[in-house]
């Protein structure tokens, strides 16, 4: 090692025999460098980017809802093409309490059945099931969640950040001061988690609702953005307002907003054109018990499609309901959501009817369509960095061409002392490979600089990775060592006497 | 045996339509602890015959047997290691490397000695050979430091550092002044003497063959003549020049 370090050392002596030559060569290499670094740094960034969005927009996030249009039990035992399945006949479901008297119990009066909300409620309606002749009528709208199936799935479920229950309402609000104003928008009853689901959240004004106000269901709210604005106006601060819901007084204490390109607040929207208070409030003041909502972030983004299917289980099982039957509920991952914006509603509509197909859509998937644009940007950015190290390569070449000329007496001399051709042709390519690597490492260094200083002034993303700068100092090596290889094997080549002689 | 045995050595070389001949049969016999002197005018072939001595050409034809071993149609390669082991040649001019100190210039042929020699070991030889050159003081000096005379020497002690059989001094004094050529011839004379070491001079100044112990003429490709020679003495001709030098205020 001692003597390849001598070698080196040597190499450079001789690099710096020729100062104006050596540096501008080294800063052919060094600009070649730099833009691979600099181009890779912006590369990366770009996809970390692209992720962070993606996870501000909530694609790690699963909501169960309560209720399910579906008639079928979607995805039981796979396709029915790949089993020989045949369809028969589906089972009826058997009404847990049935209408009318009981032969034999004349004084057991019998209640309805009713899924819309509470099971044990006495309406005077028929059941939409009655109504219709379907029994799977209103499943839809059934209130089948409630707090215990949150808390089943917060505790049994591994792979869990946070969970949050919600019940969901339109509702018409107006402000104390003016009742003039109103607005008819969602309304979430939830907890005091849902921030750190939704990563995309900031709260230009005020806060979010705290532990306590959830537990003591205090009559405080959150608006959206798109709220505020229409009530208050732009830019107005309206923490500490009064507004009136289900003519009760409400105080203001925080504004919600977005920092996510992928969901930018827009009215009719369901994060910022809404309000938020506390589930507590909610089951309080409407005397309820349902929820139609939880809301779970997942740790790992790509796992979303594996903790779901888990959801779906527990659910199932809790709920007691058997092999053939439909879900009472539906899960959905803010994935396939994503998906659907901005289409048009025909395009959206064919998107849902897919929607059994893109069930396995993961962040990764989804992020990977949104990187093959920047890839394409990518590729340019490469192709640029590699025609200029293509051309710092020349320019090495061109300098020991040059230098193998000047030198070929050193050459005849160092021959004369018995140096081989190999000897003298590992001397020049060494003398490369320093040139390059140490041109390389100024490069790497400059690209570092141009990326932060494009993230500082241009508030562009780049991330420099530790790998990105091996890579480009091993492809500088490798550069030094290919456009060394021309005129090291032609000073291996020279005739000592004749090199000798040389003047 | 012979330190170097020549027979019927012819060189012809190819240049376009010309044929040269070089050499045109020479046979030769050195033996150890010989200073041998071969001298000509130009274009008589000594500078053909210092390239087949020194293992930097080969003969069209005959036998070159250095040390016993026949060299003369050896590869590149293995020639190339006969004169990293076997000759330490002095040219005219030094060639030393410019912006390199004395003991890295004497280290050079080291480099290329197999096996690979430590650093450590490269050093302290290279150290030797300059403090036996009386340069001990002058280690890491860069040639543009040091006097004519000390340049020599220290090209000399880069052909002693790994011990040859074998000195080829090519022209040494041709750039040097009166005063300083007759030292260095000293210094070869010495080595002789007190080294036992073999040494052929090439040069075509009559004057600085006589320094040698044997004198080879070559004209025309062919050895005119061959005689034993009582050699000079550097130090009457040193005193002889001393006082010119002195004069010259050197």
């Amino acid at each position: 090692m001692g003597f390849g370090a001598h070698l080196i050392a040597l190499a450079w002596q001789a690099l710096m025999r020729n100062k104006a030559q050596t540096l501008l060569a080294m800063l052919g290499v060094t600009v070649g460098v730099g833009a691979l670094v600099t181009s890779m740094a912006l590369g990366r960034g770009a996809q970390e980017a692209i992720k962070d969005q993606l996870l501000a927009a909530g694609a790690n996030m699963i909501i169960v809802n309560s209720g399910n249009y579906q008639t079928e039990r979607a995805g039981a035992g796979g396709s029915p093409a790949d089993h020989g399945y045949v369809p028969s006949p589906r089972p009826q479901r058997t009404p847990y309490l049935v209408k009318g008297p009981i032969p034999g119990f004349p004084n057991v009066r019998l209640l309805n059945a009713h899924f819309e909300d509470d099971p044990m409620a006495e309406h005077d309606h028929p059941l939409a099931s009655d109504r219709l002749g379907d029994n799977m009528a209103g499943l839809g709208a059934a209130a089948t969640l409630t707090l215990e199936d949150a808390e089943a799935i917060r505790s049994e479920i591994p792979g869990i950040d946070f969970v949050a229950s919600g019940v969901h309402e339109n509702a018409r609000i107006s402000l104390k001061a003016d009742p003039t104003k109103q607005w008819f928008t969602r309304l979430h009853g939830t907890e005091s988690d849902l921030p750190v689901i939704r990563s995309g959240w900031i709260f230009p004004y005020g806060r979010f609702l705290s532990a306590s106000q959830v537990r003591d269901a205090e009559q405080d709210m959150v608006i959206g953005r798109v709220v505020a604005d229409r009530l208050f106006g732009e830019g107005i601060n309206p923490v500490g307002e009064t507004i009136v819901l289900w003519n009760q007084d409400f105080r203001v204490i925080g504004v919600v907003d977005s920092t996510s390109w992928a969901a930018q607040p827009s009215a009719g929207d369901d994060q910022f054109d809404a309000i938020y208070i506390p589930v507590t409030t909610v089951h309080s003041l409407l005397n309820l018990s349902k929820l139609n909502t939880i809301t779970i972030t997942t740790e790992s983004a790509g796992e979303t499609t594996r903790i779901s299917k888990q959801i779906e289980e527990i659910l199932r099982r809790r709920h007691g309901i058997t092999e053939q039957m439909p879900d009472d509920f539906t899960v959905k991952t803010q994935a396939q959501q994503l998906l659907g914006k901005g289409l048009s509603p025909d395009v959206a509509r064919i998107v849902a009817g897919n929607l059994e197909s893109i069930d396995a859509l993961t962040i990764e998937q989804l992020s990977a369509s949104l990187q093959r644009a920047n890839r394409t940007m990518l590729a340019l950015l490469a192709g640029v960095a590699t025609v200029s190290l293509l051309v710092g390569g020349i320019g090495v070449m061109n300098l020991l061409l040059l230098s193998v000329t000047q030198r070929t007496r050193e050459v005849g001399l160092r021959m004369a002392m018995g140096a081989r051709g190999s000897d003298i042709a590992s001397q020049f390519v060494l003398e490369a490979i320093v040139l390059s690597v140490v041109g390389g490492l100024i490069g790497a260094a400059c690209g570092v600089l141009v990326a932060e200083s494009l993230e500082q002034v241009f508030q562009w993303s780049t991330d420099v990775s530790v790998i990105s700068m091996v890579f480009a100092i091993i492809v500088a090596a490798v550069l030094g060592v290919v456009s060394s290889v021309y005129p090291a094997h032609r000073a291996s080549q020279l005739n000592p006497i004749g090199a000798l002689h040389h003047e | 045996m012979s330190v170097i045995s020549l027979q019927g050595i012819k060189k012809i070389y190819h240049l376009g339509d010309n044929t040269v001949h070089a050499l045109r049969g020479v046979s030769l016999d050195i033996e150890e602890g010989e200073f041998v002197a071969i001298t000509g005018p130009s274009g008589s072939g000594k500078s053909t015959m210092m390239h087949i001595l020194g293992c930097l050409d080969s003969p069209t034809e005959g036998s070159y047997l250095l040390n016993g071993k026949n060299v003369s149609n050896l590869p590149r390669q293995e020639l190339a290691d006969i004169r990293n082991r076997q000759i330490g040649f002095v040219f005219q001019g030094f060639n030393l490397l410019p912006r390199t100190t004395a003991v890295e210039n004497v280290e050079l042929p080291l480099l290329y000695t197999r096996p690979v020699m430590s650093n450590a070991e490269r050093t302290k030889r290279a150290v030797e050979a300059l403090t036996a050159m009386g340069l001990a003081d002058r280690l890491d000096h860069h040639p543009s430091q040091l006097s004519g005379g000390q340049q020599q020497r220290v090209a000399i002690a880069r052909a002693l550092v790994n011990k040859p059989a074998l000195i080829l001094a090519d022209e040494p004094t041709g750039n040097l002044d009166s005063k300083t050529s007759i030292e260095v011839m000293r210094l070869l004379q010495e080595l002789r003497e007190k080294q036992g070491i073999t040494i052929v001079l090439i040069t075509h100044e009559p004057e600085i063959a006589a320094y040698g112990t044997r004198i080879i003429s070559v004209r025309d490709g062919v050895i005119i003549s061959d005689e034993k020679n009582t050699p000079r003495n550097p130090e009457e001709d040193l005193a002889a020049v001393a006082p010119i030098a002195a004069a010259s205020g050197y």
